[in-house]
C-alpha cells in the first residue's frame, strides 16, 4: 500500500534563481527501504525536510505531498509530528534533554501520553535499542554513535509510520554507523517501519535497500527496485563514483552482452561471486612502484605515554611512531585507540608526561611562544566549525590572510558570500585547509578530513592533499576512512590501544588485513594480491580477462 | 535491594516533605531538647546514611561549633550567673548556654542541607520543578544540558584556534583579544545549533498540544508511608509548640517549661523525626541482612 507520495514537487529557496528541486515525483510504499543518494546540492536533504513539514525550509514550493493519500498540507500537526520520524546529521543538537530517559520521554511528554504509558513505551524502546545501560546517563557523556541511536530511539517511541533520516551516519565511526544502519535494518524488518534515507555511506545501506531515488541536481536521475538502479547507472560515472565497490567494479566490467545474464552484484560477497565467475586469475598482483620515504623526519614519537588526568587510564602508551618529510601519512584504528590523541600531543595541545615528540628534529618542548604554529605546524580539527570567527567565508579567509586566488587549489567562488557554518561539509574542509594554508606550514595534522563527505568532495580533498605532498608539505591524517587512506596514502598506521602495531604502504597494509581493510580487498582475498581499491580491481581483472567457459556456460544455458 | 544511601529509592516529593518537616521545628524555636534531638540526629544520620560527606565536612562543622558557642558570651553580656571575667566584661552561663543552642540549631541545619544536596540530585530537583511547572522544569533541564556543552565547545575552539597558528599569544592584549574571539565564535555556534534543536523538538511534536509529565519515580508505598510519618509527626510538635510547651527563657535567668505529657510526646515525636534517617538505614541493613540470608 501506498504511504508516501510526491506529485511535481518543485522547491526554490528564497533569493535563488534555480530550483533546488523541481518536478519530483514519487511514491513509497509501506515498509519500503528506500536510500536516496546523490552528490552533495542535488536537494537530498530538501526533498527529506520537505517530506517532514515542521522541518521545511522557507522558499517557494509547488505540488503536493500524499501521506496515506491525504495532502500533508491537511493534516493536523499532531498527525504529522508522530506518523513521521524525521532525525539528521548533527548527533548531539538533536538532544533536547539533559538526561537519556528523559530524552526518549520528551517526545511522548509533547503527545500528552499518561505516565505509565510513557513508562511502558520508553521501557519498551530502551529494550529494543539496547540502551537500558545508558537509562540513567547524561546525555553529553554518551559517544557519538550512543548520542545518534538515542536520537533514533526517542523518535521512534512515538511509533512512527515513516522514518525520514538526512545523513544520520555522516558524523559517526564505521562501527557506529554499521549499529545504526543494523538497528534500521531491524526496525525496517521487524516492525515494518517504512525507511527514507539519504546518506552517503552507501556501502551498507545500497545491500539493505528495497529501492534507490537517485538525486542529481534536483531532479530524479532514476527511482526503481535497488538491483536495476544500480546496474543502471554505467552511464552515469558521476554517479557511479558513490556506490559501493562491487557495483563499481561490475560496472565498469560488465559487458553488454553479459548484462542479461550477470545480475549486478550489491555486497562484498556477490562482488567476490562474480568475480570468481567471470575472471581468470593468471595474474595475480599488478606491478607498482616501490614507495621510498625521505630521509629526514618531520614527526616522530618515542615512548609517548599520555594520559588525561592522574588517576585514569594511559591514553598513548609507549607510542613510537615516524613520520618523513613530503609524506602522506594515514593513521587509522578503533575508537578510542588513541589517534586523535596522538594528533592532540603532536600539535602541542596535550601534554604528554613521558618519552618525546620531535617535529623536525627538534623536541616539541623547545618550541616557545608559539614558534610551533608559526611556518611549521598546523592542525585541522575533527570540528572545523571550531575554526570559524567571522561571518561570512571571504572574511574568513582575509582574517587568516589570504584569498580565494592565492591558494594551491580552485577555491569553490559560489560560497564567499555565505557563513561559513551554512556550507557543506565538503566546502568547510576546503575553508578550513584555505585557513591553514595562509600560515605556511611545513607539517599538517587533519583529523577526520573527510567525516560526512560525499565522494566526490573526498576525491577532490585527496587530490588537493596530494598536491601539498608534492610540493613538499608533510600531511598527517587521522581517519575512520580506510577507503580514503587506500587510495591516497603513502603509509599506513593501525593504532590499537594507545600505540601502533603495524605501519606499511596501504597496498600491504590493507592486503594483509582481514578485517580491518577496504571491501575492494575483501573482496578479492586469496584471488589477487596487494588489490586494495575499486580500481585496483579492475586493472586486474582486465589484465586477466573474462572466463572463456563462463561465456560457453552461459550460452549453453541460453540453448 | 540494598540503596546506597537513605532515601535513595524514594520518591523526592516525600523526601522533600521530611526534610521540611525536620528542619521547621528548629527554625521556629530555641529549646534546648529540641535542637540537640536535631543536631544529634542529624550528625548521626549523616555517619550512617551517607558516606558520601567526607571527614573534611565534620572538621569544619566542628570548628564552626566552636567559634559560634564562643562568640556569643563574648559579646552578649545579659544573665544572672557570672562564670568569670574577660578583659572587665562578665562572660555569663546563660549567654553560654544560648550560643550552644544556637550554634547547635544551625549546625544540624547545615548537616541536613548537606545531606539534601547530596540526595537532591538535578533529576530529582527537576522532578520537584516539574510538579510545579512542566514547562519551568524543560527549560531547566535545557540549561543543564548546556551549560557542560559550550564550556566544552569554548575549550574546542581556544585548541583550534591555537593550533591553527592564528593566535599570537605572545602578551597579555592578544590573550585577552584572543579569548573574545572564542567567546562570540562560540555564542555564535550556540545559535546556529540551537536552531537544530528547535527543529528536532518541533519534529518531534513540541507544542502540538497539552504536555504531560514523565518521571522515573513512581509514589509508592513507602513513600506514603514517610510522608505520614513525617506530617503526623510534625503535627504533634505542632500542637505543642502552639500551647506553648517550647517556651525556653534564657535571659536573665534559664527558666525551662514544665514537663507535661504534650511536651514529652512532642520531644519523643522530634526524635523519631530526626533519626529517622538513621532508622529507615538500620531497618534497611536488617532487612537485606535477613534477606540475605535466604541467598
Amino acid at each position: 500500500m501506498e504511504i508516501l507520495n510526491a506529485k511535481n514537487l518543485s522547491f526554490t529557496y528564497p533569493d535563488e534563481d534555480t530550483p533546488a528541486l523541481s518536478n519530483v515525483t514519487f511514491s513509497v510504499s509501506e515498509g519500503e527501504f528506500v536510500a536516496v543518494c546523490g552528490a552533495t546540492g542535488s536537494g537530498k536533504s530538501t526533498l527529506l525536510s520537505l517530506l517532514k513539514r515542521e522541518v521545511a525550509p522557507m522558499g517557494k514550493m509547488t505540488g503536493e505531498i500524499f501521506y496515506r493519500s491525504t495532502p500533508t498540507s491537511s493534516m493536523s500537526p499532531r498527525d504529522l509530528a508522530f506518523r513521521i520520524g524525521y532525525v539528521t546529521q548533527r548527533p548531539e543538537q538533536q538532544i533536547v534533554t539533559d538526561k537519556v530517559w528523559h530524552e526518549l520521554s520528551f517526545a511522548l511528554e509533547n503527545m500528552g501520553l499518561p505516565s505509565d504509558e510513557i513508562r511502558r513505551r520508553v521501557a519498551e524502546v530502551a529494550c529494543f535499542f539496547g540502551i537500558e545501560d545508558l537509562f540513567d546517563r547524561r546525555t553529553d557523556e554518551l559517544s557519538g554513535g550512543q548520542k545518534q541511536l538515542l536520537n533514533l530511539a526517542a523518535v521512534v517511541a512515538t511509533y512512527p509510520d515513516i522514518l525520514l533520516l538526512d545523513e544520520p551516519t555522516a558524523q559517526l565511526d564505521p562501527i557506529a554507523a554499521s549499529d545504526f544502519i543494523t538497528m534500521l535494518k531491524k526496525l525496517n524488518s521487524e516492525l515494518s517501519m517504512t525507511i527514507i534515507i539519504a546518506d552517503h555511506r552507501l556501502e551498507e545501506i545500497i545491500p539493505a535497500s528495497d529501492s534507490l531515488l537517485v538525486l542529481g541536481s534536483g531532479h530524479i536521475i532514476a527511482f526503481g527496485k535497488t538491483r536495476a538502479i544500480a546496474s543502471s547507472l554505467r552511464s552515469n560515472p558521476h554517479m557511479l563514483t558513490c556506490m559501493p565497490a562491487a557495483v563499481r567494479i561490475y560496472s565498469e566490467l560488465a559487458n553488454d552482452d553479459d548484462e542479461d545474464k550477470i545480475e549486478c552484484p550489491l555486497t562484498v560477497r556477490e562482488g567476490r561471486d562474480y568475480i570468481l565467475r567471470c575472471f581468470r586469475q593468471d595474474i595475480k598482483m599488478r606491478k607498482m612502484p616501490e614507495y621510498t620515504h625521505k630521509k629526514s623526519e618531520a614527526l616522530s614519537f618515542r615512548n609517548v605515554y599520555l594520559r588525561y588526568s592522574r588517576d585514569s587510564e594511559d591514553v598513548l602508551r609507549a607510542l613510537s611512531l615516524t613520520v618523513y618529510e613530503s609524506e602522506l601519512f594515514c593513521i587509522v584504528g578503533g575508537n578510542g585507540s588513541g589517534k586523535t590523541t596522538a594528533l592532540l600531543a603532536a600539535s602541542g595541545l596535550r601534554k604528554f608526561y613521558a618519552g618525546n615528540i620531535k617535529i623536525f628534529g627538534r623536541d616539541i618542548r623547545s618550541y616557545k611562544n608559539g614558534s610551533l604554529y608559526s611556518g611549521c605546524l598546523v592542525m585541522l580539527p575533527q570540528d572545523v566549525d571550531t575554526l570559524f570567527l567571522c561571518s561570512t567565508v571571504e572574511k574568513e579567509l582575509r582574517d587568516a590572510g589570504t584569498d580565494a586566488d592565492s591558494l594551491p587549489f580552485k577555491f569553490p567562488k559560489a560560497i564567499l558570500d555565505r557563513h561559513p557554518y551554512n556550507i557543506s561539509g565538503g566546502e568547510k574542509q576546503l575553508l578550513g585547509l584555505a585557513k591553514l594554508l595562509a600560515t605556511h606550514p611545513r607539517l599538517l595534522l587533519l583529523d577526520e578530513p573527510t567525516k560526512g563527505l560525499d565522494a566526490w568532495y573526498k576525491t577532490k580533498i585527496g587530490n588537493v592533499l596530494r598536491s601539498l605532498t608534492a610540493s613538499g608539505i608533510t600531511v598527517v591524517i587521522v581517519t575512520h576512512d580506510i577507503e580514503f587512506a587506500a587510495a591516497y596514502a603513502d603509509r599506513c598506521a593501525l593504532f590499537f590501544r594507545g600505540s601502533v602495531v603495524s605501519s606499511d604502504t596501504p597496498q600491504r597494509f590493507f592486503a594483509e588485513n582481514s578485517f580491518y581493510t577496504t571491501s575492494a580487498a575483501r573482496m578479492v582475498r586469496g584471488i589477487y594480491d596487494g588489490a586494495i581499491t575499486a580500481d585496483d580491481v579492475i586493472a586486474l581483472c582486465r589484465a586477466n580477462g573474462q572466463r572463456n567457459e563462463n561465456k560457453q556456460s552461459a550460452l549453453t544455458g541460453v540453448t | 535491594m540494598k540503596g546506597n544511601e537513605t532515601f535513595e529509592r524514594n520518591n523526592p516529593a516525600s523526601v522533600f516533605v521530611y526534610y521540611i518537616c525536620v528542619v521547621a521545628p528548629v527554625m521556629f524555636t530555641m529549646n534546648p531538647v529540641i535542637i540537640t534531638l536535631s543536631l544529634v540526629g542529624s550528625v548521626f544520620s549523616s555517619f550512617i546514611g551517607q558516606e558520601r560527606i567526607g571527614v573534611r565536612f565534620h572538621i569544619y562543622m566542628l570548628i564552626l561549633f566552636a567559634i559560634m558557642t564562643a562568640a556569643n558570651p563574648i559579646f552578649y553580656h545579659n544573665g544572672e550567673t557570672v562564670l568569670f571575667v574577660m578583659n572587665d566584661n562578665p562572660i555569663t552561663l546563660e549567654a553560654t548556654i544560648y550560643g550552644t543552642v544556637s550554634a547547635a540549631a544551625v549546625i544540624s541545619v547545615l548537616y541536613r542541607s548537606r545531606s539534601f544536596t547530596l540526595y537532591m540530585t538535578s533529576d530529582r530537583l527537576l522532578y520537584l520543578f516539574s510538579i510545579l511547572s512542566s514547562k519551568a522544569a524543560l527549560i531547566l533541564t535545557m540549561a543543564l544540558r548546556y551549560a557542560p556543552l559550550y564550556a566544552r565547545h569554548a575549550r574546542r575552539v581556544a585548541d583550534a584556534q591555537r593550533a591553527a597558528g592564528l593566535y599570537k599569544e605572545r602578551n597579555m592584549i592578544d590573550d585577552i583579544v584572543g579569548g573574545g574571539r572564542v567567546f562570540s565564535a562560540t555564542a555564535t555556534w550556540a545559535l546556529e545549533y540551537g536552531i537544530v534543536t528547535a527543529a528536532s523538538m518541533e519534529a518531534r511534536g513540541y507544542g502540538v498540544g497539552r504536555r504531560t509529565r514523565y518521571s522515573p519515580y513512581a509514589f509508592k508505598h513507602a513513600d506514603i508511608v514517610l510522608t505520614a510519618t513525617s506530617l503526623l509527626l510534625l503535627a504533634v510538635i505542632i500542637t505543642a509548640g502552639a500551647g506553648g510547651s517550647f517556651d525556653f527563657t534564657f535571659y536573665p535567668r534559664i527558666v525551662a517549661p514544665p514537663a507535661t505529657v504534650l511536651t514529652s510526646a512532642a520531644y519523643t515525636a522530634y526524635g523519631i523525626l530526626s533519626f529517622l534517617p538513621a532508622i529507615l538505614t538500620v531497618i534497611e541493613v536488617v532487612r537485606w541482612k535477613y534477606l540475605m540470608q535466604k541467598i
